[in-house]
């Protein structure tokens, strides 16, 4: 068969049409998909949908008759968000949170990876100690740190005490003076991130070509110059990857705020997620809560498309 | 001479005897236990923490008399609990039979709880106090079952009272006699004193979060004679009263005179504190009496602690003030969707019954039983420690005389929410009392006006 009629042949599969009740080549794949489809659409579509449709409405968690959309009060759960304060707070908060616990995160672990990768004798013990913080769940991070931080019996007052740093036990108010209690969830977040940025970072250095440091080397640039011109630009697409799962996953910090600081005090450390939970679970008010869950939604949709077209000009400068 | 001495020796042992069976007869009941429940499982949502876990060590006496299981389906911080109930009554998903309430939740749901009015006759509601069982009713209904009753006495520190010295230092100092304090004025300078003469690390010790910190502020500013609220349900927590309350609290704050995580505590984070012998003075509700007694836990205060009435507010209320008194229940609901509603309520009549609840009493808690009270007043007289009798003179005092709940309405805990975040921005001087308290009044009316309070 000359290789013109074999490409006839396949045009002609791929443009075969049901005509005997069978379904086309062209929608086979569709329809393997139906399943995961309908799928997603009922377990993460339609409470998306729902919860859009709840926010136009005064609904109370306790109160089902106030699941009520009227138009002309459609927008005051919005134009009430937008005029308080604590949301805007909030925002700054979680702002301030993503950056510095993001780019702390990615700095250490670039350190980190950078210095496992030059490793050569139990690298896999270390590599196995790296993990242990993605083996405890968030709660039990907030947990742990709410002790080490807790100013009468936390582990930090009682060492700087023990060290003669401090005069008095109990004088560092970790979880609520400022920025102190800032700091403290950014540490314990910086903790539970580290292991899947460092893990990320490290296969993208060692999968890097040797040739170009051996060539670097026969140049005469040093580690510094290497790492800064060599080994940086070439983990671009590992580190926006690294960076886009974090962001995403970031909101997993809830669970640490939560049972550090529960955003408090005073809202000092209300990020949008504790927010959110105050007003639709503690206070009841789910239509206000779910306005803001999409107002979230929003803002981590534009953060994701940030680092996405970050990640695609990275790949086009290489 | 002889026989008198052997009719008299006959006549002790009769009356010893027949008081033996007396007391026999007279031992304190079980209930609920009356009903074949074979097969059936009860699931239960309970308080957890703290000391509360020893209270579910008669469950399998429940369940062997009865045949039912008793599954505790989520053991919770009171405030987690409030919360599940909300999020599982808006889903319909409280597929419990028996919750963990308390007399300051419940007004938030009483649209999904059953009321237990047709489970209870007068004869096993006539045992528990009045006062207490009107904090579990709304619009005639009986929605809990009340378990132990909830308010504060003032706790202090003996060394520092017995003290020749202290009292001398104090007397020269403020020109007072160092007494244990019935005013709030009091508690302020003694606070101080003890503080800024080193002999405590901290004066006073209070909760500074959540609806603690609200019913706090609520005590504190009902007995210097204000209020929450007027009788139109208009807010009126911004009084001259409701500021100089909030000043206080930023002053002690500012000074030291509170602990630095002061915003971080809640009722165990306190009790810790005065466990550690770091403060002087607490107000405090009684449920910590035997951990605070045991010498394996709080080595600094065991034997070293006395109790007294609830102090009355700033004298600025004039005559208006009043003693201290935030107070309610510790009780138990059943949700309207509970799969075995009779079930649970036999387990709630258990648990609620005269001996559970005397056997729980001897754990420290307040009973909410009249009968549970005379049996542990008797055996207080027997006590070594006469504090162990004072405190429960004392307590009954309290509930008869200064037992005072917050509003038994829906919007207290979303008003709660609202305000304690404002009560920690004064205490922490993020901004003055009056702006925030001016602030928080407006968004209290606006709460109350959508909730539909002013017509």
């Amino acid at each position: 068969m000359s290789s013109q009629s074999r490409a006839q042949s396949g045009s002609d599969i791929q443009d075969r049409r049901v005509t005997d009740g069978r379904i086309s080549a062209r929608w086979f794949p569709l329809f393997m998909l139906l399943p995961a489809l309908i799928f997603i659409l009922v377990i993460m579509l339609f409470p998306l949908i729902y919860s859009l449709y709840v926010s136009f409405t005064p609904y109370e968690l306790l109160k089902p008759n106030s699941l009520n959309f009227e138009l002309s009060r459609a927008l005051r759960n919005y134009q009430k968000l937008f005029a308080d304060a604590i949301f805007w707070k909030s925002v700054g908060n979680t702002i301030v949170f993503l950056f510095l616990s993001i780019n702390l995160s990615y700095v250490i672990a670039l350190g980190l990876s950078q210095l496992l990768a030059r490793v050569t004798r139990g690298q896999g013990i270390m590599r196995t100690l790296l993990m242990v913080p993605m083996m405890f769940a968030p709660i039990l991070v907030g947990f742990q740190f709410r002790w080490f931080f807790n100013a009468n019996v936390g582990l930090v007052n009682n060492l700087l005490y023990s060290l003669g740093l401090m005069q008095e036990r109990g004088q560092i108010a970790w979880l609520v003076d400022e920025p102190l209690g800032m700091f403290s969830i950014i540490v314990a977040s910086i903790w539970m991130n580290l292991p899947v940025l460092t893990i990320i970072l490290l296969a993208g250095t060692l999968s890097l070509p040797q040739e170009t440091f051996e060539a670097a080397d026969v140049d005469g640039a040093n580690s510094w110059q290497q790492f800064r011109f060599i080994t940086f630009p070439l983990l671009a697409p590992f580190s926006y990857i690294a960076l886009t799962i974090l962001s995403l996953d970031i909101s997993r910090a809830f669970d640490i705020v939560r049972i550090m600081t529960d955003g408090g005090p005073a809202h000092r450390t209300e990020l949008i997620w504790t927010y959110v939970t105050r007003l639709a679970i503690e206070n009841t008010k789910f239509g206000l809560g779910s306005a803001m869950s999409w107002v979230t939604v929003v803002l981590a949709v534009a953060f994701t498309l940030y680092f996405f077209r970050q990640l695609v000009r990275s790949r086009v400068v290489q | 001479m002889h026989h008198k001495a052997r009719l008299l020796i006959f006549i002790i042992v009769l009356m010893l005897g027949t008081g033996l069976v007396a007391q026999d007869m007279d031992e304190p009941q079980y209930a609920g236990l009356d009903m074949d429940l074979s097969g059936i499982n009860i699931r239960m949502a309970n308080i957890g923490g703290g000391t509360y876990e020893a209270m579910y060590e008669s469950i399998p006496i429940f369940e062997e008399a009865t045949g039912a299981t008793v599954e505790i389906v989520a053991l919770l911080d009171g405030f987690a609990i409030d919360q599940k109930l909300k999020v599982d009554f808006a889903t319909g998903a409280a597929d419990y039979d028996v919750a963990w309430d308390h007399t300051s939740f419940m007004a938030q749901y009483t649209d999904f709880l059953l009321p237990l009015n047709d489970y209870f006759s007068e004869e096993e509601l006539v045992a528990f106090s009045p006062a207490i069982l009107d904090a579990a009713t709304v619009d005639g209904n009986l929605y809990l079952i009340p378990r132990h009753a909830d308010i504060s006495p003032i706790h202090y520190r003996l060394d520092l009272y017995e003290s020749e010295e202290i009292a001398a230092e104090y007397l020269a100092a403020t020109g007072e006699e160092l007494t244990v304090p019935t005013t709030l004025e009091q508690i302020d300078r003694q606070a101080r004193f003890f503080v800024e003469n080193g002999h405590s690390t901290f004066g006073y010790t209070l909760a500074g979060r959540d609806e603690a910190l609200n019913g706090r502020f609520y005590e504190l500013v009902f007995a210097s004679g204000g209020a929450m609220f007027d009788e139109n349900w208009e807010p009126v927590f911004n009084s001259e009263i409701g500021v100089a309350v909030a000043e206080l609290l930023h002053g002690w704050y500012r000074d030291s005179i509170i602990p630095a995580d002061t915003t971080s505590l809640v009722w165990d984070g306190v009790a810790q504190y005065f466990c550690n012998g770091d403060t002087a003075i607490k107000l405090e509700w009684y449920g910590w009496y035997a951990w605070f007694q045991d010498p394996a836990n709080c080595p600094a205060i065991s034997n070293n602690f006395g109790l007294a009435r609830g102090f009355t507010g700033l004298s600025i209320g004039g005559d208006n003030v009043r003693p201290t008194g935030w107070a309610g229940a510790h009780a138990f609901s059943v949700p309207a969707t509970a799969p075995n509603a009779e079930a649970g309520i036999q387990l709630i009549k258990f648990l609620s019954s005269e001996r559970v609840s005397y056997e729980e009493a001897q754990l420290g808690y307040l009973p909410v039983r009249n009968d549970v009270w005379d049996r542990i007043i008797a055996d207080a007289e027997m006590a070594e420690n006469p504090l162990d009798k004072e405190r429960l003179v004392l307590a009954k005092l309290q509930i008869a005389e200064d037992f005072k709940t917050p509003p038994l309405i829906a919007e207290w805990i979303p008003f709660s929410n609202l305000l304690y975040p404002k009560l920690q921005a004064i205490m922490l001087g993020d901004v003055g009392a009056q702006e925030a308290l001016d602030q928080a009044a407006v968004e209290t009316r606006e709460l109350m006006a959508d909730a539909g309070y002013y017509g």
